[in-house]
């Protein structure tokens, strides 16, 4: 549905967006994700044909938002970054002028509006100013206009930002809605927001794509930083050589904290020890005041590749 | 077509919704109605060209206050991204723009006939030059706003892109006036500059006259700005 080939966009001497590929399938929820500044909204601005890349190419069910821009720009639903709308038209109105500059007729319309202001929950305030919305209800507004003529194809640039936990939690609900007749990307700093909701994930930092697949791929990749620990009342060495012998150990740490050995254990990647753990304590007749087993979050894993991309970038620069 | 249309109709409702639209309106049907009282007694010519002549002067202020917000304000508020990414034409949006403003400057317009109204109730006006000379005005307010336009489209601020509108319209009134009685400059280039000064064009519709050079200047000059007003807006997207 969506094809990229090797995307760049130079702001003068600033590289914002370093040689992207990415295709994305009919019907599926992508989560683009990466710090602020790391070249999202370039990206979907790119995407959608108002900025043009410095090189590459950008097609959208065959048509190249370039080249063929309008038939391209009639396919996409976009939800710009901030939600700019005019202040001075009532929700209703405005919608209905979103609708005419995507030829649709009245009656279309109206069947339309009717349908988006129940999904968007808009319904009570049609008739208000946009000027006098809240943030949450303007957010609606960008979502209803984008949604209003059924495009395959939805971008939405942080459809959360500003928004409470109530809003947001409604947001997502309506893009799980969405699923399957639309293809969405939807930009966010926020992993969890677009962790249950997004088929796959990219993460982009510093103009590209630092990593990519499904949040279960993801997560699997971070759990490989797990490790496990536990204290227990016995001699640090012991613990360190008994400990060691156990199978899918990779290496053991133990330091003494308050009379209690604290053993930390890495296991090898994709082992769980855990059973194998409690049982030499138990042989081993060591009580047991602590076990626990840390697995690095998904945030943690964005948080790190990110830096890492930051500090490279720093690296290069200097 | 009809997604110009629309983009004109929503430009013409939001300027009605701004407060300088009010402050124009009511700072035109002031200024009219007192050039048009100075000049009405008893033993002068019942006719509205003295006061179309003032009139003309009046525009140089006041259209630009019009369209000095038609793109800058969407270039400034974002809303000029949904714009450029709805499946429409830079063309569609700069005529569109355009329209709605010469919608509104129709609005301005009104007083006039009402004074011509009153004119009627006195005496008995010759109406041929008084519709000349409404043409002129209506054509001298459409070349003004596609420059206001043009003057939008290339900047983010109001004030600066009103101070341009005004700046060119001066080069095509004041400049072209008083240049062309400079010693330095020769006779052919003071038949080019009497011919696009806007004044002296207009000058013709209001003396009841029309000649095809006077629409061919006019609707060459909207053309002009228009479509640099495209070519700029088309621009934005490539820095």
């Amino acid at each position: 549905m969506i094809e990229v080939e090797n995307l760049v966009k130079w702001y003068g001497q600033t590289l914002a967006v370093d040689n992207l590929n990415f295709t994305i399938p009919r019907g599926q929820i992508v989560g683009f994700l990466g710090p602020n500044g790391a070249g999202k909204t370039t990206t979907l601005r790119m995407l959608t044909g108002y900025l043009p890349p410095t090189s590459g190419r950008v097609t959208l069910d065959g048509h190249d938002v370039l080249t063929d821009s309008l038939r391209a720009r009639a396919k996409i639903g976009y939800l710009p970054e901030s939600t700019p709308l005019y202040p001075e038209m009532r929700v209703e109105e405005y919608l209905h002028y979103r609708g005419k500059l995507h030829r649709m007729d009245r009656d279309t319309r109206r069947r339309r509006i009717d349908t988006v202001c129940d999904q968007c929950g808009l319904a009570q305030v049609r008739r208000r100013l946009i000027g006098q919305l809240s943030k949450g209800n303007k957010q609606r507004v960008g979502l209803a206009q984008a949604m209003l003529h059924e495009p395959p194809v939805l971008i939405l640039d942080e459809p959360t930002a500003g928004l409470d936990p109530n809003q947001i939690t409604h947001v997502r609900e309506l893009i799980d809605q969405l699923r399957g007749e639309h293809t969405i990307i939807l930009s966010t700093h926020i992993l969890p927001e677009v962790e249950r909701l997004a088929d796959r994930l990219m993460v982009i930092a510093g103009g590209a794509i630092v990593a990519q697949g499904t949040p279960e791929e993801l997560r699997s990749s971070v759990s490989a930083g797990s490790r496990i620990l536990i204290e227990v009342n016995a001699q640090p060495q012991d613990v360190s050589k008994a400990l060691g012998q156990v199978s899918g150990v990779k290496q053991v740490e133990t330091a003494t904290n308050d009379g209690w050995c604290r053993a930390t254990v890495t296991p090898k990647d994709n082992a769980d020890p855990r059973e194998a753990i409690g049982q030499t304590a138990l042989h081993h007749g060591w009580t047991v005041r602590e076990m626990r087993y840390e697995t690095a979050s998904l945030e943690q894993f964005f948080v790190q590749v990110t830096a890492q991309q930051g500090r490279a970038a720093t690296e290069d620069a200097a | 077509m009809s997604q110009t249309l629309t983009i004109a109709k929503r430009e013409l409702t939001s300027l009605f919704c701004s407060p300088i639209a009010y402050v124009v309106l009511g700072l035109f049907a002031f200024g009219t109605g007192m050039i048009f009282f100075l000049g009405f007694a008893p033993g002068l010519a019942a006719g509205m060209r003295s006061t179309f002549d003032s009139v003309v002067w009046l525009m140089i202020f006041l259209v630009p206050a019009i369209s000095m917000r038609l793109i800058s304000d969407e270039l400034r508020n974002g809303t000029v991204e949904p714009l450029m990414t709805a499946p429409i034409t830079d063309v569609q949006v700069v005529m569109g723009k355009w329209l709605g403003a010469m919608g509104f400057y129709a609005a301005l317009l009104a007083p006039l006939c009402v004074l011509v109204l009153v004119l009627e109730v006195n005496a008995s006006p010759d109406y041929g030059p008084i519709l000349t000379g409404l043409t002129g005005l209506v054509l001298v307010g459409g070349l003004y706003l596609a420059i206001g336009t043009f003057a939008s489209a290339a900047t983010q601020n109001q004030i600066i892109a009103f101070l341009l509108t005004v700046f060119v319209i001066c080069v095509f009134t004041i400049a072209m006036y008083f240049l062309p009685r400079a010693s330095f400059v020769s006779p052919p280039w003071q038949q080019a500059m009497y011919y696009l000064n806007v004044n002296m064009q207009f000058e013709d519709f209001n003396k009841g006259l029309i000649d095809t050079s006077n629409f061919v200047y006019f609707v060459s000059g909207i053309t002009l700005f228009l479509f640099l007003a495209v070519k700029v807006l088309e621009s934005r997207r490539w820095r």
